[in-house]
């Protein structure tokens, strides 16, 4: 088989596993919505609308046509890019993406760097000092970040670096006097605030981002340095790092040269599946900063039976996952000369 | 190494800017924390929710008004005066010359007549709350029509009280919309009808004669409200109100401590009492008219025995829950028209802990003990702490509840299907006139067993007998006085004999910061009024 031709293929297959995944995606959430014990009808109209109301929007929603038939319907609406319109902000869903998501976007991004920065050398510390001190209080650390309950942290974390030592700003994305000054671009505040050259916004964006960043570093940090300390014991553990200290290299080059590189592989993995967590959007989290964001964009849509919202935010997340696997595999092809080999 | 120097300096950086932050929101804006994700529109014609509501009433007037301290003291606002014919049908408004629109437009009785239409031609949840009048879309151009620009009729399909009239046009529906701006803004509903401007002044304007008018809506995020430099009345002393979204009570306390906001909307108990120890805030006291209650099923065999009603009666240690889970935000409340309603206000509160009595009451009702009962409660806080509590008292004088703690979808479910014994709930009127209860809880329709369309006292099987005649009475009679009598003769012998168990209702209680001077606290439950708010 000639190269362009099986790379066609594989894009092909590639794409028909993208589609089938989101299909799937999408009918799950659509048949779980029906089958919540929640009205979305009741939800629109409330609990002493005169029947006739109820009628009109239990026929507006098409509620009347049997349910495949509703999915079916709401499959060709969504090829066509319309994602419905949410009826709790009255904005069409895709608008409603566009604007909560980048909310989380930032403060994810920045968690996640957060936990990899600090999580894989305390991972790979933990493996290196395996079972003495320094194993043991990283442990600690870790289990903490990933035991205790994020909301607790949250609101410790608020009474203390906000309330007593004043040293973050408080719950919201900016102070009240900045909030619609900047032109949205982007959606993220530290970018549009850098485009227009608002430093002044700038840092009150990041003096009320960097606690729940924090927070949502530290929790991704507690996972990512608890699977690279397994990891790279099950590299340290292996003949090559031996043969590399044979071969005189310092200690810093076989752990962070050779073990460590071939940890990076499976930490890909771990990382970017850490990234879609965060992506989802943390509903704790952003309820106690009161943060803007997709988590809890999905959360209230579904409590109010809002299912346009939940459908379109549970796609997105679908695809950020989808996204983020494309990512991690060519991550693995560059890191992994194997897969490289494999692909000639 | 250089990289990671200069992530260090920009860190620093961040947090010394962060930690000379200004703690103190701008004078000019009054901040207010709220958990708005509830709201769906602010159309005045159709808003219902908490957030809707509360934002809507300072952008649109009504009519008429009251005052909740002495609610039979009916006011004009955008009308100046009002006549009622002999035979109590029709309402003759004379608008008020002065008031004028957030545009310059004058309000005129055109303006009036369009939007007291559109409740009705919308079909919006809330027209129910003026179909009530007999109004149709059909008849509503006869029944409601400018006869001049200063003069509205208003005609309904029977005597009424005329305060009962007037009450439900003083409600948030009731506001009143530039007809001249909503007409050029109308829209074609998807089955080619008109939207009345819905769409319009559903999130993104508004065109009202109140203190301030709507600058952005950014839903689940903020309301901004700006002042209407148009104002006819006294100028609001802020040029803005900003609502923000803070649905956690903790989160909002430390921000009011902090003073990044100027009012807090939600507070849990806990917080409120934390808070009204710091020296900078101040505590705001107010009735809301929403009610605690439990309802008995009494197609239940046993919950038809009125003595084993009576027993449960006994058996609720009002006053302890009031204090230790209430802790304050409550008070013992035992009828079924709230304090700042009128016939509210009267007192009567018969029952309290009373073990020996109940037992005794239960031992004559000749029914066998225990009595196992279903009960449904929502799993939201406080509805189960009081449900638990209830429980706990109950179970001392032989009556067991199966407490079924769930969502709010299963919950309203439950209590519209009325298959279950017992069902704890809350209830808020949907306009202030006392037969908004009145209706729900005492009226008997004998044509409608079941309760489908909204009588709670038929819902849970009851005959109300007496006091529906005396609430349907009451929501007729001409003269004020008379009117409040007969509810307190209605409310004494419903407590005594309904199968309803009213326990509290809410006593509101709003922490702000000590510089907010002139928020007027409301009676319904977001009718709370920003337009005299001043910042020192």
């Amino acid at each position: 088989m000639n190269r362009p031709l099986r790379l066609f293929i594989d894009i092909g297959s590639w794409l028909i596993t993208v589609a089938i995944t989101l299909i799937g995606l999408a009918a799950l959430t659509f048949f779980i919505g029906r089958v919540l014990p929640i009205d979305p009808v009741l939800s629109i109209v409330g609990e002493k609308a005169t029947p006739e109301v109820y009628q009109k929007v239990y026929l507006e929603l098409g509620l009347d046509k049997p349910i495949w038939q509703q999915f079916i319907e709401y499959l060709g609406k969504l090829l066509r890019g319309d994602f419905g319109t949410s009826f709790s902000t009255s904005r069409p869903v895709l608008t409603d993406l566009l604007n909560f998501f980048p909310a989380t976007l930032e403060l994810s991004t920045i968690g996640l760097i957060i936990g990899v920065v600090l999580g894989v050398p305390m991972g790979v510390a933990s493996a290196y000092w395996h079972e003495k001190w320094p194993d043991h209080l990283l442990r600690v650390v870790g289990l903490v970040g990933y035991s205790v309950p994020v909301f607790w942290l949250g609101l410790v974390g608020l009474f203390v670096f906000y309330y007593l030592l004043g040293w973050v700003s408080g719950p919201g994305q900016l102070d009240v006097f900045f909030v619609g000054v900047v032109d949205r671009i982007t959606g993220s505040i530290l970018i549009d605030s850098a485009i227009a050259g608002e430093w002044e916004i700038f840092f009150n964006a990041i003096s009320h981002m960097i606690l729940p960043a924090l927070l949502l570093g530290y929790y991704s940090l507690a996972y990512i340095s608890r699977m690279t300390r397994s990891v790279m014991l099950d590299q340290l553990s292996r003949e090559y790092v031996l043969t590399a200290r044979l071969k005189g290299a310092s200690e810093f080059r076989a752990v962070a040269g050779h073990a460590l590189r071939n940890a990076a592989i499976p930490l890909v993995t771990v990382i970017a599946l850490s990234y879609g967590g965060l992506l989802e959007g943390s509903v704790l989290i952003e309820t106690i900063f009161s943060w803007p964001g997709i988590g809890n964009y999905i959360y209230s849509s579904l409590f109010a039976a809002d299912m346009n919202a939940v459908l379109g935010g549970t796609l997105l997340v679908g695809v950020v996952f989808i996204l983020l696997n494309m990512l991690s595999d060519v991550l693995y092809r560059a890191l992994d000369p194997r897969s490289r080999e494999f692909a000639k | 190494m250089r990289l990671f120097k200069t992530l260090m300096a920009v860190a620093v950086g961040a947090v010394m800017t962060a930690s000379g932050a200004i703690a103190e929101t701008p004078k000019n804006t009054l901040v207010i924390a709220d958990a708005i994700d509830d709201i769906i529109t602010l159309d005045p014609a159709e808003v219902s929710e908490v957030g809707g509501v509360l934002a809507s009433q300072q952008i649109y007037q009504p009519l008429v008004s009251f005052d909740p301290a002495d609610p039979t003291k009916i006011t004009g606002v955008l009308a100046e005066s009002w006549t009622v014919s002999e035979d109590g049908k029709t309402f003759t408004f004379k608008m008020n010359p002065n008031a004028k629109f957030a545009s310059g437009n004058p309000v005129t009785a055109a303006d009036a007549e369009y939007s007291i239409r559109r409740v009705i031609l919308i079909d919006s949840r809330i027209s129910f709350i003026f179909a009530q009048f007999g109004l149709t879309k059909e008849n509503v151009e006869a029944k409601v029509k400018a006869l001049d620009a200063s003069t509205l009729q208003f005609e309904v399909d029977q005597k009424y009280a005329p305060s009962f009239v007037l009450y439900v046009l003083s409600s948030f529906t009731g506001g009143i919309v530039d007809s001249a701006i909503v007409k050029q803004h109308e829209g074609k509903l998807a089955d080619g009808g008109n939207d009345y401007g819905n769409a319009w002044l559903k999130s993104e304007n508004s065109a009202g004669s109140g203190p301030y008018v709507l600058t952005k809506w950014d839903p689940k995020v903020s309301i901004l409200l700006s002042r209407n430099e148009n104002y006819w009345g006294t100028a609001p002393g802020v040029d803005r109100v900003f609502l923000q979204h803070m649905p956690e009570s903790a989160t909002q306390r430390l921000a009011l401590e902090k003073g990044d906001i100027d009012i807090a909307n939600k507070l849990g108990p806990d917080d409120i009492g934390a808070v009204s120890a710091n020296p900078d805030v101040q505590i705001l006291e107010g009735v809301s008219s929403t009610m605690y209650y439990f309802g008995l099923n009494t197609r239940n065999a046993a919950l038809s025995n009125p003595k084993v009603v009576e027993a449960i009666k006994y058996g609720v240690d009002y006053q302890g829950i009031a204090d230790t889970i209430g802790k304050g935000t409550i008070k013992v409340h035992q009828t079924m028209i709230p304090d700042g309603f009128l016939g509210g206000g009267i007192n009567y509160n018969p029952y309290s802990l009373d073990i020996e009595k109940a037992k005794a009451l239960i031992a004559e009702s000749g029914v066998a003990t225990p009595i196992k009962l279903a009960t449904v409660v929502w799993n939201v806080p406080p509805y189960p702490d009081y449900a638990q509590a209830v429980q706990a008292t109950l179970s001392q004088i032989g009556v067991d509840l199966d407490l079924q703690v769930v969502d709010g979808g299963p919950w309203l479910d439950r209590y519209r299907s009325h298959d279950l014994d017992i069902w704890f709930g809350l209830w808020g009127p949907d306009y202030p006139d006392p037969h908004s209860n009145a209706k729900a809880f005492g009226n008997h329709d004998a044509t409608d067993p079941d309760g489908t369309k909204g009588n709670l006292a038929d819902r849970f099987g009851w005959d109300s007998g007496k006091v529906s005649e005396l609430v349907n009475q009451a929501v007729q009679e001409q003269d004020v006085e008379k009117r409040k009598a007969l509810y307190d003769e209605a409310q004494r012998l419903h407590t005594d004999t309904s199968p309803f168990v009213f326990m509290f209702q809410d006593s509101r209680k709003v922490a702000m910061r000590k510089n907010v001077k002139g928020v007027v606290l409301g009676i319904t439950f977001s009718d709370d009024r920003y337009g005299a708010v001043t910042k020192e």
